[in-house]
């Protein structure tokens, strides 16, 4: 019986990742929040999230996580199934 | 003239024999031949079943294993989320802020820094980047500084797995 070989493919450019900073503001720092942002960024814009959104963005990205890995797990199930053993 | 038909006779007999037994030998000959010829198609094939059986035998424990590593790996994956969920269900991230604004921001850095690291290592990029500016203990900046390097400070493990918001 001939096996069908099926040659593996080389893996997809690594992730470059910039790096994000977070500000947490309350009202207690908001002031020096400000002077810190200005110093640091000029104007006095930004984005805001809550802590729920904060939590929902950080399971949301714990979740690709998991996609991500398992994905990789099922490409390397493949890529052995596929590869002869040395023996 | 009997003794002449009578001849004839005999050698007729005897030619229809000879040609009998040559018609048989022939006969056999080529059966067995072509028997032979059977006989080594079936042991090739039989060497062949048995190869073929071989290799599925082979792959089956093979993607047996594979499988059985699979679905560790599969569960494992599941182990970031799971832990995460469990952090922030027992934290309240507001309660946390308003305790200590600078100590819960340098955690969150210190954790995205670490997020992004690790995906990058993962796939097969520089995991080890140098941290950024803002991680980097300063003196005076206390909040910063608890924010550490690795997102492993003090009381850190509350939630040092936590992810970043978008840039």
């Amino acid at each position: 019986m001939e096996k069908v070989k099926i040659p593996t493919v080389s893996r997809p450019k690594p992730l470059q990742l910039s790096d994000t900073r977070v500000f947490v503001v309350t009202k207690d720092n908001y002031e020096e929040f400000v002077k810190e942002f200005t110093d640091a960024y000029g104007d006095l814009a930004f984005v805001a999230l809550s802590m729920k959104d904060y939590e929902n963005l950080a399971l949301n990205v714990a979740d690709i996580k998991r996609y991500l890995e398992q994905q990789n797990e099922i490409i390397v199930y493949y890529e052995k199934a596929v590869t002869e053993e040395k023996e | 003239m009997l003794k002449l038909y009578l001849l004839i006779f005999v050698v007729g007999i005897i030619g229809i024999a000879g040609y009998g037994a040559k018609y048989y030998y022939d006969t056999t000959q080529a059966t067995i031949a072509t028997l032979r010829e059977n006989n080594v198609k079936l042991e090739t094939a039989v060497e062949t079943s048995e190869q073929s059986l071989k290799t599925l035998q082979g792959d089956m424990v093979k993607l047996g294993n594979l499988n059985k590593e699979l679905s560790i790996s599969l569960q494992k994956a599941e182990a970031y989320g799971d832990e995460l969920r469990n952090k922030l269900s027992k934290l309240n991230l507001v309660v946390e802020a308003l305790k200590d604004s600078k100590q819960l921001e340098g955690k969150m850095n210190g954790a995205t820094a670490n997020l992004w690291r690790g995906f990058m290592g993962d796939t097969g990029g520089d995991g080890k980047r140098p941290l950024p500016q803002w991680l980097l203990p300063l003196p005076g900046r206390t909040g910063d500084q608890s924010s550490n390097q690795s997102g492993e400070g003090e009381n850190t493990d509350s939630i040092k797995a936590e992810t970043p918001p978008a840039q």
